[in-house]
């Protein structure tokens, strides 16, 4: 029996539409493995108090893009100073670690799929902490915790271009 | 007898007779009939008239060649005919562009498949982690999922070898 090439052929939806699909979702994969050998983030000591100014002149206010994500979190404090930032460059898949100040200092190792290895450590270089997650560009990572009179430190990872 | 009843069957004998297609007697007894008879006479007479008119017009006709090649020239083109096949039509653009996505989109969904699987895998990784992360002891993890912010709080007492003494002492 002679069929004819339409009965023959799938639909012309369901040839095109994996092509549009594909084209949408290519480009980032693309630009994931074209992101070259080097990987960047920037990393913050943050104080956090709710005195209106710090004792340490050389403090200054957060950078806005900071504070925006900081007050959409449900934190109680109405300053945040930056003590410390840190730019870390390192190659994809290696690590790199610096001190942000006498006490602290933080490692940080790419993995693959946009993932990090984040690790604090203390004054004496002990590991106190890590966390591995995800951490695209756009997405912050903030490690914290108390400090004296009722106020915070925050150390805050971000990658960047 | 009318020519119009004359019979089919006297009709086409004289047809014969002119054509002198008939038998000696039967020719003898149709000549005897037409003597005998005006209508039959007058069929004859008129089928005389007109084969010499036929005749007369067919001369007038000459054929380049000869009889037998031009009828056989006439076969061998109607032979030729049957024997060529109809001629493929020209595939249109979208038919061809048609064939080329089949294949394509077939890949694509091949390549989609392999990307939701992989961030499937990829997806499962970053659930270990996050419930690895649970499990520590004196760790608060809050995400914000419209900022793209995550949180992790870690209650260790004020004092201590991250920040001691002094509120400034964490970063001095």
């Amino acid at each position: 029996m002679t069929m004819t090439l339409s009965r023959t052929f799938p639909p012309s939806w369901l040839v095109v539409l994996p092509l549009l699909l594909l084209g949408w979702r290519l480009p980032a994969q693309v630009t994931e493995l074209g992101q070259g050998a080097e990987q960047k983030f920037e990393v913050q000591l943050i104080w956090a108090t709710n005195d209106k100014k710090s004792p340490n002149p050389k403090h200054k206010p957060v950078a806005p893009e900071i504070r925006k994500k900081l007050d959409e979190l449900p934190l109680k404090w109405e300053n945040y100073f930056e003590v410390n930032r840190k730019q870390f460059v390192m190659a994809k898949g290696g690590r790199s670690k610096a001190d942000l100040s006498d006490k602290c200092s933080v490692e940080i190792k790419d993995l693959e799929g946009n993932q990090v290895e984040v690790t604090l450590f203390d004054k004496n270089g002990k590991a106190v902490f890590g966390r591995k997650q995800p951490l695209p560009q756009g997405e912050i990572l903030l490690l914290s915790g108390n400090a004296p009179d009722k106020t915070a430190w925050f150390v805050a990872v971000k990658p960047t271009k | 007898m009318e020519m119009g009843d004359m019979k089919l069957e006297v009709q086409l004998k004289l047809q014969a007779y002119l054509d002198g297609e008939l038998p000696d007697g039967e020719a003898q007894e149709l000549a005897e009939y037409v003597a005998r008879d005006a209508d039959a006479r007058a069929l004859l007479t008129e089928l005389k008239h007109t084969r010499a008119a036929v005749a007369d017009y067919e001369a007038d006709i000459k054929l380049p060649e000869s009889r037998e090649f031009y009828w056989s020239k006439i076969r061998r083109e109607i032979q030729r005919l049957e024997s060529v096949e109809p001629a493929a039509k020209p595939a249109s653009l979208f038919l061809t562009l048609r064939r080329l996505l089949v294949p394509a989109g077939a890949l694509a969904v091949l390549a989609i498949g392999v990307l939701i699987t992989t961030q499937q895998i990829s997806s499962q990784k970053v659930l270990n982690a996050l419930e690895t992360e649970t499990a520590q002891a004196d760790v608060f993890t809050y995400r914000d999922y419209d900022s793209g912010t995550t949180l992790v709080w870690l209650s260790y007492p004020a004092e201590n070898s991250l920040a001691d003494f002094s509120p400034t002492d964490t970063y001095q």
